[in-house]
């Protein structure tokens, strides 16, 4: 056995190509899962039960199981049903691209919205009473003072989920999608050098995250700018 | 606003508030008259915080009844917004917004609650900060000040919303030592200038030289109210002379 | 349902394995998470350079690639080596029980790393002075004070950790392991009804985490017991 570095240089470029639906796998679904994940946590401290159940039978089936199986569920699983196959969902749910974002942003949403949750109960409830006696209403409160407050709050576990779904994306691979990983699976089924084609992906995963963590690092910095020894 | 100069501005009659099976007020009648400066003292857990608290329903009494201004305190929301309004309160941890500037603080409620226009709230808020000595700290965090700084805004912050009635919630006890004079001078010049003032505190100079009158409390109960002179040199209870002792003896 | 008679015996003996790889990769990771640990807080620079290398390579790359690393690479490396022995030999097989619990134990190590790392750290110093102003010894010291507010420490995110690493076992069947979802890909080629078969892989899956989430409760209750009755 050896070690080929060259291979490493040779395939990079071809996994660049590979990168592109990466990305768009994390963005979509990320999007579309803050925006699921706001609604959620709204409707979990809403204080009315026909909302907050709901919402916490979702985040609780989506964080106690694995992606890959939810993936499998609604690749393989959905189309199962008549129903599903006439619906006007079918043109997403039959793409394996569709699917993989539907199940990437599902789960997203049941993640975000339970940082979001640490962030708005981590809001001093002093800082609250006080807005309350200044007079500012319930909603004036939570756009005010929590919101900007709990995002702060948030943020560097955002940031640990942001990366958590960039390796999340690599599961697209076991439903033929050719993002980073699977492409790599392609090459590596071509040349049989698992080693040198895997730790090349791996680079660019590994690359970034770091991207990812320092972005959010930043951000983080500016938001804290407020905070004393920040 | 009361016409009447002999309506008081606060009124308690016989307000009970539990926290589970704990009574925290026992049938509590309280009177404040415009411009009147109370302290109230007692030792810790004897509800006096509790009691504040229940005048602009921070907490909310289970049963009597709280009159401020002219409006019942009952669940309707109405009524709550109008009583926060012309309530001001300063709490003991300051509870100043992080995340705003100290002038931002101070002009959040003006423009969400009063509609005030930005000149005018930036303004007003202004002229506060000089009146408490901090002007030069507009532009800062709250958290880049000392806490007798920190407890000054929210003092301004307050009277941003040009109450008719301060309440204070033992607002020098979270600070050093050195700081408590400087907080307690812009206390003294709110009383001269006329506010009616509420103020849970153990300051007991403050109280001998600004209060009307001084409200002893202990196990949810006001034992008695007197003006500081008798309530110093006279006290009538033995709660009230038991407490006294162990204030002043140091 | 009718269609899940007969399969009810392969999803058990599948779940079986799910829970067998579990507890070896647990172990595994525990160990890996120690390793680590120590040496990030070790004063040599070159093992906290390794073990922070360790962290940010396992925590940025997809689990399933780091599966198919350690899968695909034994195999290749196993192969080379057998090949000196016996040149006849063109492939060795690598057990994916084995090359999975490994790997899932390498990841979910490196965050076992930093948890251990934070819960070390997170014992008041004040109380190990305390200690040492009593005159007990060091080692009494860590073993008295320090590793039972530690694992207080530490609890909530290893019950994190442990839910990581049960949902990850999910990926092995993709090296071939004959644990429920490769279970539910045999019976979707039999019955052809996808839906049915997966959705049992989910619903043993939430049952297990279910499980696992309620005990981390109880023990964390237990664990925090002398802190109740303060307000």
């Amino acid at each position: 056995m050896s070690f080929d570095v060259s291979l490493i240089i040779d395939s990079l470029p071809k996994m660049l190509r590979g990168l592109g639906l990466t990305l768009q796998l994390l963005f979509i679904s990320s999007f579309i899962g803050l925006a699921l994940a706001v609604v959620i946590l709204l409707m979990r401290i809403s204080g009315r039960w026909f909302l907050s159940a709901p919402a916490a039978v979702y985040i609780y089936v989506f964080r106690g199981t694995p992606i890959l199986v939810q993936i499998f569920v609604i690749y393989y699983g959905l189309p199962q049903f008549e129903l599903i196959r006439e619906s006007i969902f079918w043109p997403i749910l039959r793409e394996p691209f569709g699917c993989c974002v539907v199940a990437l942003s599902l789960n997203s949403g049941a993640y975000v919205s339970e940082i979001l949750r640490g962030g708005v109960l981590g809001v001093e409830k002093g800082v609250l009473e006080a807005a309350s006696a200044v007079g500012l209403s319930k909603r004036q409160r939570f756009i005010y003072i929590t919101t900007p407050i709990a995002v702060r709050l948030a943020i560097p576990a955002y940031s640990n989920d942001t990366i958590s779904m960039l390796k999340a994306t690599a599961l697209a691979s076991t439903v033929t999608l050719l993002e980073v990983t699977g492409v790599a699976r392609t090459i590596v089924a071509e040349t049989f050098a698992p080693y040198e084609i895997f730790i090349a992906a791996a680079i660019i995963y590994v690359t970034l995250a770091s991207m990812f963590q320092k972005g959010f690092g930043l951000f983080e910095k500016r938001m804290s700018r407020y905070v004393k020894d920040a | 606003m009361s016409e009447d100069g002999q309506q008081p501005i606060i009124v308690l009659e016989d307000v009970c508030k539990y926290f589970g099976d704990f009574q925290a007020l026992k049938n509590i009648n309280f009177q404040v008259q415009k411009g009147e400066r109370i302290v109230v003292c007692g030792p810790s857990g004897s509800g006096k915080s509790t009691m504040i608290r229940c005048i602009n329903r921070l907490e909310e009494h289970d049963s009597g009844k709280i009159i401020v201004n002219g409006h019942e305190l009952t669940n309707d929301v109405k009524d709550i917004d109008a009583v926060r309004r012309e309530v001001g309160m300063v709490f003991q941890s300051f509870n100043l917004f992080p995340h705003l500037k100290v002038i931002d603080n101070l002009m959040l409620a003006p423009k969400l609650v009063r509609k005030t226009s930005k000149a005018e709230a930036r303004e007003s808020a202004m002229r506060l900060l000089e009146r408490v000595y901090i002007p030069d700290q507009a532009d800062k965090y709250p958290s880049q000040l000392s806490g007798g700084q920190q407890q000054r805004v929210a003092i301004a912050r307050a009277l941003c919303m040009n109450p008719e009635v301060m309440l204070f919630d033992e607002p020098t006890s979270a600070l050093d030592p050195e700081m408590i004079s400087e907080v307690l001078d812009v206390m003294v010049e709110l009383a001269e200038e006329g506010m009616t003032m509420v103020c849970v505190t153990h300051e007991m100079g403050f109280a001998r030289s600004v209060a009307n009158n001084i409200a002893f409390m202990d196990r949810g109960e006001i034992v008695e109210t007197n003006p500081p002179n008798e309530f110093f040199n006279n006290p009538r209870n033995e709660r009230t002379k038991l407490f006294l002792s162990q204030i002043l003896s140091h | 349902m009718s269609e899940l008679s007969g399969w009810w015996d392969d999803y058990f003996w599948g779940a079986m394995v799910v829970l067998r790889v579990f507890v070896v990769a647990l172990v595994m990771s525990v160990v890996f998470g120690l390793i680590g640990s120590a040496m990030k807080l070790s004063k040599s620079r070159i093992a906290q350079r390794l073990a922070s290398a360790y962290t940010v390579v396992f925590r940025g790359t997809p689990e399933l690639l780091v599966l198919l690393i350690i899968y695909f690479g034994a195999a290749v490396t196993l192969t080379s080596i057998v090949q000196i022995a016996d040149p006849n030999v063109k492939f060795v097989d690598i057990p994916p029980f084995w090359a999975g619990a490994f790997a899932i134990a390498l990841i979910v190590g490196s965050y076992m790393t930093e948890t251990f790392r934070g819960a070390f750290l997170g014992v008041d110093p004040g109380q190990l002075e305390a200690a040492r102003a009593l005159g007990i010894s060091n080692f009494k010291t860590f073993i008295y004070v320090r590793i039972p507010q530690m694992w207080r420490l530490a609890l909530p995110s290893f019950g994190n950790h442990m839910l990581s690493l049960m949902k990850d076992t999910a990926l092995i069947s993709v090296v071939g392991l004959e644990e429920i979802v490769f279970v539910a890909e045999m019976a979707t080629s039999v019955t052809v009804k996808p839906f049915t078969m997966y959705i049992i892989v989910a619903l043993i899956y939430l049952a297990i985490t279910t499980v696992i989430t309620l005990s981390v409760m109880a023990l964390e209750k237990y664990a925090n017991r002398h802190l109740q009755g303060s307000r």
